[in-house]
């Protein structure tokens, strides 16, 4: 192969207005997809995040009280022990958040009485004895509660401390990093202490995604402060949807009290915390996908023009002996210039865009491994895209230089 | 001249339909994907009352904890709601022209004609002012007055949704209907009212579905409703009884005053400061002085409205339409200097540099408006994509979802795609014309 | 009608200049046919693209129908390329996507003329070239005499005071060339002056006067016939 770069060169640097905007292309193109790929796949981990609980055999009835007659306290063990009395059921219990609903409460927890030292951040769930078993989750040490220890929250009443919290195996190591924090002794906000009785493994609490998703304590308390209560239940596999039916056909009726607020499967909340990950994603996924094409286009067509626009001395070269290998050798070299340029300029556009979003929107630095891929990708395809205008330029004929057209 | 330069813009697509039909799916493209996230990015930031923003402000002061901010990710912020003895002090002022105190409640609904089962509403709890101040149009009669507030009489203003659900959509003014057991008589009944963001209660989430109906605020404590909307307490001791909680440093009530003048706002501020003072003497309000009027944009961007994912996508959308665009400048550079013995010609035959420009400008005119045509399809698609996309990540818990609202095609969507056509026109055209416009004419005539 | 005075044309590139006219001086009176002839590179090209206003030149003064055309702008420029002067080239240089019509449209187009007028104007052009009856053809469908001819009556069609014609029968049989010399010297009779490019010298001798051009300099201007040897021989 006998190729002359540097009349190559200056040939690219005479018509250099259309290589330099396809350079451009590629640049952005670059900065874009190696960045969106980033993210995208950030968002993917977020999404496969576990969520510890067995969330495709779970639901919620949302249950709220409407007369002045209406009772919480019995309704409410009226409702579980129909649901847990239901064929099909493997543990029901009342909470007062739902998990992966982004709708919940936290607490924090001290060391020290009184305030003293700083606080670790937790989520905070209310269940009773069923509640480890309707979650799906199993303890890891300790032990669960019993029955007497359950509190119970009446109307108005805001405020109950427990005396006993199982706390996941995330939050027992942010209290205690090196150390059993079974038996261990921590404090709430107004100073009273409280045992850690049981370490479970990990879940997802009603909080939802964010900074620590499974740091979560549970308090061994029955809601009906706000006169309203949720009854989680988890079905054996595949019992779900006859579960849930038959459930909400009978409590819709059961009580004149109080009205079933909603029911939900806990899958239809999974799919909603994650939808917005998922979204970003495919929204990235398609610009990205779009860009690349409409760059390839790009290339394809400056390709195209520098080959009908050269067909005369195309011919020529033909006619004075060069094989067709050399003239898709001319084109490709000369296309893979104009790539590489634009790919250069696209790392310096990669790297400054994603250290913006780093600095921007709190997202972690952009890795190299993705750029050199990135690269490598680009580079690939904008040489396909040169490849049929190049076949064509060999295909001209040598007769063309003879010919005035 | 126009007609006659679009008569041979159109012999030079004949002649290149595959790049004349490359360059329009481009622009389209460019277009379209600007359309969608636009439209999306205006709604989610969009002041759905933005000709008042001026005037009306959301009200805090920092009743927080002495020794932490309410937001230790922003510590400069007060809390976003207000106490209630902070928020019925603050009512007592006449200094705004309208001020409204507001905070949601879960309420059931029941005894309407034909009705069989109670039906869950998220309920409003606000002030009468809060109909006129937010310009909260009516369908059917209209809100309440001062007395009811102070009553409170039961009176109830229904959103058009429920009125269609419990009265088929009829007058429903004077008819009787019970709200937590209680019978309370429908007084006004709202038109379709849903403000996008819902700007005067942010802590359920800019697209947390819209209220159902509205009553006044005393009911609150006259039945001991807790706030079923957002509340947040820093007291290590709670409170465990209705008139502790409402005593309590908790706050749940969010507030809004309407301040025609500059004048009437420092005075308000003022007001708010001197109370201010006399509570730090008596031991609350320990953390510094921290008292703000909002205005409605700016409360939007405290609240965080617009997601970082809207804001990357709007970047995206305009990184894309940046490469279609200098596609299309290629493509169209490339086309016209093959076709520069012709223009040559031209050139030769008398045409001005300013006549080779417009008949180029005028092809690519042609090309962009096509482009923008096509860029409305794609976008009308685009939108419908996100809409079901998007609508399963914003379904309340009671089904309601506010997207399809939200990504509809309006007249904003089009207003868009005109102006972005126009100015993809004068980018993508304005090089290739003014660059042939420039060729000397002779070079051109010997080689053809 | 055409007046040269010193007129100096140089082509600078990055390496080397090129004088393509040195001090040419020449005059053409109103209702002559002139002819201009010389080897290749004697400077006929640039002297064609500086009388047609193609080209700007560097020194000396030029004036077309009495005008003084050296300091005019581009747009002044291109109306009087409009108005006084039609082109005919060796190659046709018709517009292959319009008809034959369309092409002798183009430059009244750009005069802004009515389209009555037009309409007239393009009739009486064709008629007198003998093609009005291929109006609506292509000019791929016309044989390259009869594209000559359409080009003729595009360069007429404007009512121009100097037709520029370069090499218009180059590309021809000499058939074909007989009939588009005949054309023009019709045209010239007609009144319109007239100055041929040539280096065929069958072609030269039709003319009025010969102009004889080596190295960008006017060597000689009488008629043909009188040309004395030496310009061949300094040549």
């Amino acid at each position: 192969m006998s190729l002359s770069i540097r009349p190559m060169l200056s040939s690219l640097l005479r018509s250099r207005t259309g290589a330099i905007l396809v350079a451009l292309q590629i640049t952005i193109a670059l900065a874009v997809m190696v960045n969106a790929i980033w993210i995208v796949s950030q968002r993917i981990v977020d999404i496969e995040q576990p969520t510890g609980i067995d969330d495709h055999n779970m639901f919620v009835v949302a249950i709220a009280g409407l007369t002045s007659h209406f009772d919480l306290s019995s309704a409410l063990s009226e409702d579980l022990d129909y649901l847990r009395g239901l064929p099909g059921v493997l543990a029901a219990t009342a909470s007062e958040s739902v998990p992966l609903t982004g709708d919940g409460q936290g607490t924090e927890l001290w060391l020290q009485p009184g305030q003293r030292g700083h606080s670790i951040a937790a989520g905070e769930l209310q269940l009773d004895t069923q509640g480890l078993k309707t979650l799906g989750t199993s303890l890891l040490s300790g032990r669960n509660f019993n029955s007497a220890e359950i509190q119970h929250f009446a109307r108005g009443k805001l405020d109950l401390t427990p005396a006993d919290i199982i706390v996941t195996h995330t939050l027992a190591k942010a209290l205690f990093p090196d150390g059993n924090a079974l038996g261990k002794v921590v404090y709430n906000a107004a100073g009273k202490p409280i045992t850690i009785v049981g370490v479970t493994r990990d879940f997802m609490g009603a909080i939802g995604l964010g900074n620590a998703p499974y740091a979560y304590a549970i308090f061994p308390q029955i809601p009906g402060a706000y006169g309203a209560y949720f009854c989680l239940v988890r079905t054996q596999p595949g019992r779900l949807g006859a579960v849930m039916r038959v459930a909400q056909r009978h409590l819709a009726t059961s009580n004149p009290d109080r009205v079933i607020f909603f029911t939900h499967s806990l899958e239809f909340y999974h799919h909603r915390m994650v939808a917005a990950n998922r979204n970003m994603a495919i929204f990235l996924s398609t610009v990205t996908t779009l860009i690349l094409a409409i760059t390839c286009l790009g290339i394809f067509g400056l390709a195209t023009y520098n080959v009908s626009a050269r067909t005369k001395q195309i011919g020529t070269r033909r006619a004075i002996g060069a094989r067709k290998r050399d003239i898709i050798a001319y084109f490709m070299v000369e296309n893979a210039f104009i790539l590489s340029a634009g790919v250069v300029a696209g790392c310096v556009l990669a790297l400054a865009t994603g250290y913006w979003l780093s600095q921007q929107y709190d997202l972690p630095r952009l890795d190299l491994y993705y750029l050199v891929s990135g690269v490598l990708f680009l580079w690939i395809i904008g040489q396909l895209a040169a490849w049929q205008p190049a076949r064509r330029a060999a295909s001209v004929s040598p007769s063309v230089a003879t010919r005035t057209i | 001249m126009i007609s006659y330069y679009l008569r041979l813009a159109s012999k030079s697509f004949r002649r290149t339909p595959g790049l004349t039909l490359l360059m329009i799916c481009a622009i389209a493209l460019g277009i379209g994907a600007c359309i969608v996230t636009l439209t999306v990015y205006h709604a989610m930031s969009g002041n759905p009352i933005w000709w008042k923003n001026n005037v009306l402000y959301a009200v805090t002061m920092d009743s927080w904890d002495p020794a932490e901010p309410a937001d230790p990710d922003h510590p400069a912020l007060p809390p976003f709601q207000l106490t209630y003895r902070d928020a019925t002090y603050l009512m007592s002022s006449d200094i705004p022209r309208h001020k409204a105190m507001m905070a949601e409640l879960l309420g059931m609904l029941n005894g309407a004609p034909g009705q069989k089962a109670p039906v869950p509403i998220m309920t409003r709890a606000t002030t009468a002012d809060f109909f006129p101040m937010f310009d909260v149009p009516f369908e059917y009669g209209g809100g309440w007055d001062a007395a009811a507030d102070q009553g409170p009489q039961p009176v109830i203003v229904l959103s058009h949704k429920y009125n269609e659900r419990l009265f088929g959509g009829r007058d429903s003014v004077g008819q009787t209907i019970l709200w937590n057991g209680r019978q309370f008589r429908v007084i006004g009944v709202l038109k379709d009212w849903q403000p996008t963001p819902k700007f005067y209660d942010l802590n359920e989430g800019p697209f947390a579905g819209p209220d159902d109906a509205y009553v006044p605020f005393n009911w609150t404590r006259t039945l001991q409703e807790l706030p079923a909307g957002h509340s947040a307490d820093w007291e290590a001791n709670v409170p465990d009884t209705y008139s502790g909680y409402l005593a309590s440093e908790a706050v749940w009530i969010e507030m809004w005053v309407e301040l025609p003048t500059a004048a009437s706002r420092d005075r308000m501020l003022s007001f708010m400061n001197s109370y201010w003072s006399a509570q730090h003497k008596a031991g609350r309000f320990q953390r510094p002085l921290n008292n703000h009027l909002t205005n409605v944009g700016d409360w939007l961007k405290l609240n965080g409205v617009v997601s970082s994912d809207t804001s990357i996508l709007l970047r995206l959308a305009f990184a894309f339409l940046a490469v279609c665009l200098i596609n299309t400048v290629g493509i169209l550079l490339a086309k016209f200097l093959k076709r520069s013995s012709v223009t040559g010609l031209l050139r030769a035959l008398g045409a001005s540099r300013r006549q080779i420009f417009w008949q180029h400008l005028v092809e690519v005119g042609t090309i962009a408006a096509a482009g923008a045509a096509a860029g409305l399809v794609v976008g009308a698609i685009g939108l419908k994509a996100v809409q079901i996309l998007y609508a399963a990540a914003s379904t309340g818990d009671t089904g309601d979802s506010n997207y399809t609202s939200l990504a509809h095609f309006d007249a904003v969507g089009i207003a868009w795609a005109l102006a972005l056509a126009a100015l993809s026109t004068v980018a993508a055209g304005l090089y290739p014309a003014w660059t042939v416009g420039r060729l000397p004419p002779s070079r051109y005539l010997k080689s053809q | 009608m055409l007046k040269m005075q010193d007129v100096s044309k140089v082509y600078r590139t990055d390496l080397i200049e090129t004088h393509a006219l040195r001090n040419f001086s020449l005059e053409v009176k109103s209702g002559q046919f002139v002819s201009v002839s010389g080897p290749s590179g004697s400077g006929k090209t640039t002297f064609l693209n500086v009388a047609g206003l193609l080209e700007t030149f560097d020194t000396g003064v030029y004036e077309l129908d009495g005008q003084d055309v050296s300091r005019l702008s581009d747009d002044a420029r291109s109306r009087m390329r409009n108005e006084k002067i039609g082109f005919i080239f060796q190659s046709f240089n018709l517009i292959p996507d319009l008809d034959i019509y369309d092409n002798v449209d183009v430059p009244l187009r750009y005069r802004r003329m009515k389209g009555a007028e037009r309409n007239q104007r393009i009739t009486k052009a064709l008629e007198l070239v003998g093609l009005a009856s291929r109006m609506k053809h292509m000019p791929s469908q016309l044989s390259g005499g009869q594209q000559q001819r359409v080009a003729i009556a595009r360069a007429i069609a404007g009512d121009p005071a100097l037709i520029l014609a370069d090499e218009p029968t180059g590309n021809l049989d000499s058939l074909m060339a007989r009939q588009v010399m005949d054309l023009l010297e019709q045209i010239n009779e007609m009144g319109t002056t007239i100055v041929l490019v040539t280096h065929d010298p069958e072609l030269a001798r039709r003319a009025q006067r010969n102009i004889h051009v080596v190295d960008g300099v006017v060597i000689d201007s009488a008629p043909y016939e009188r040309r004395r040897p030496t310009g061949e021989a300094r040549a």
